[in-house]
C-alpha cells in the first residue's frame, strides 16, 4: 500500500525511511535529534524543525499512558514543516518523558511518534486517526512487537484503516 | 436551555485540542446536552476565557481562573475518559441549573 494510492491519507507520508525500530536512546532528545534528522534528510521539515520540537517539549511535554505503552508524540509549530508526515520510533528500553498536562509526572515511553505538520486544518482528519492509535489496545501491541519497518508501517496503517469508518 | 460554552486547550490549539474537542463534543451530544465547543491555544487562553464557562485543557492552564478546569488526557489516550465525561456532563449540568435553565 503506497501512500499516492490511499487517499484517505490525504498526502500525509507513513513511510519506513521514517521509522526506527527497537533504537536505544538514553533521552527524549536523544530520540528526538533521531527522528528529526530522518524528517529533515527526507526533505520533510526544514533545518529549523528539531530545535523547535526540542524547545516545545521543555514548555508542552508530550508523554502519554495509554492503556498498552507509553508513548510521546512530539511535534511543533507548522511554520517549520514543508510536507506532513510522521516519523515512528519503537524503543529497545524505555525513555522517561514529561507527561502531558502534568509535566511533573513522568512516563515511561516505549513508542515516539513525530507528527510533522505543514497545515493542521488540512491534515487534522489523518491526524486524529493517528492519535486514536493511543486507544487501539491491538495496534500499540503490534507496534511494541515489532522486529521490522514494514511491521512498525503496517501497525499504523491498518490502525488508520480501522479509523476511516470513524473519523471523516 | 442555556448554552455552557468549553474550551479545549493546548499548546497551540490546533491539532490536540481538536482532536479533544471533537471526542468531546460527541460525547455530550449522545446526552443530548446544550453545549458549544472551541479548541484554543494556552498563549491565547488569557484574551478568550471570559467567554467560556469551563475549561478542558492538555496543557497546565497558566491563567488564572475560578472557571472549573479539567485535564484533558483521557479524552486523548482513552484512559479514565468515561470518568471525565461524567465530571464534565454533571458540571455542565450544574451551570445550567445556576443559569435558571
Amino acid at each position: 500500500m503506497s501512500n499516492t494510492e490511499d487517499t484517505t491519507l490525504a498526502n500525509f507520508t507513513i513511510d519506513e525511511k521514517l521509522i526506527l525500530v527497537n533504537e536505544s536512546a538514553e533521552s527524549p532528545e536523544e530520540i528526538i535529534r533521531k527522528l528529526g534528522a530522518l524528517l529533515f534528510d527526507n526533505g520533510f521539515v526544514k533545518d529549523s524543525y528539531t530545535q523547535a520540537v526540542l524547545d516545545r517539549e521543555q514548555v508542552y511535554p508530550t508523554g502519554l499512558q495509554a492503556r498498552m505503552a507509553g508513548v510521546a508524540i512530539p511535534h511543533t509549530d507548522t511554520e517549520h514543516v514543508l510536507k506532513p508526515a510522521i516519523a515512528i520510533a519503537t524503543l529497545s528500553k524505555p525513555i522517561t518523558f514529561q507527561m502531558m498536562a502534568t509535566p511533573e509526572e513522568k512516563v515511561q515511553v516505549e513508542i515516539v511518534i513525530m507528527l510533522a505538520v505543514h497545515d493542521a486544518k488540512l491534515v487534522i482528519p489523518v491526524l486524529r486517526k493517528v492519535i486514536f492509535i493511543l486507544e487501539n489496545d491491538e495496534a500499540l501491541v503490534a507496534m511494541k512487537n515489532a522486529t521490522t519497518k514494514t511491521e512498525v508501517k503496517m501497525a499504523m496503517l491498518k490502525h488508520i484503516e480501522s479509523m476511516n469508518k470513524k473519523v471523516k | 436551555m442555556y448554552k455552557v460554552k468549553i474550551v479545549v486547550v493546548c499548546g497551540s490549539g490546533v491539532a490536540m485540542a481538536m482532536h479533544a474537542a471533537y471526542k468531546l463534543k460527541e460525547k455530550l451530544e449522545a446526552e443530548k446536552l446544550s453545549v458549544h465547543i472551541d479548541g484554543s491555544g494556552n498563549n491565547e487562553l488569557p484574551g478568550r476565557i471570559a467567554n467560556y464557562d469551563i475549561v478542558v485543557s492538555n496543557v497546565q492552564v497558566t491563567v488564572e481562573t475560578d472557571k472549573p478546569v479539567f485535564n484533558a488526557i483521557p479524552l486523548i489516550t482513552g484512559v479514565g475518559e468515561n470518568e471525565l465525561v461524567e465530571k464534565i456532563i454533571a458540571k455542565v449540568k450544574e451551570i445550567q441549573a445556576e443559569k435558571g435553565a
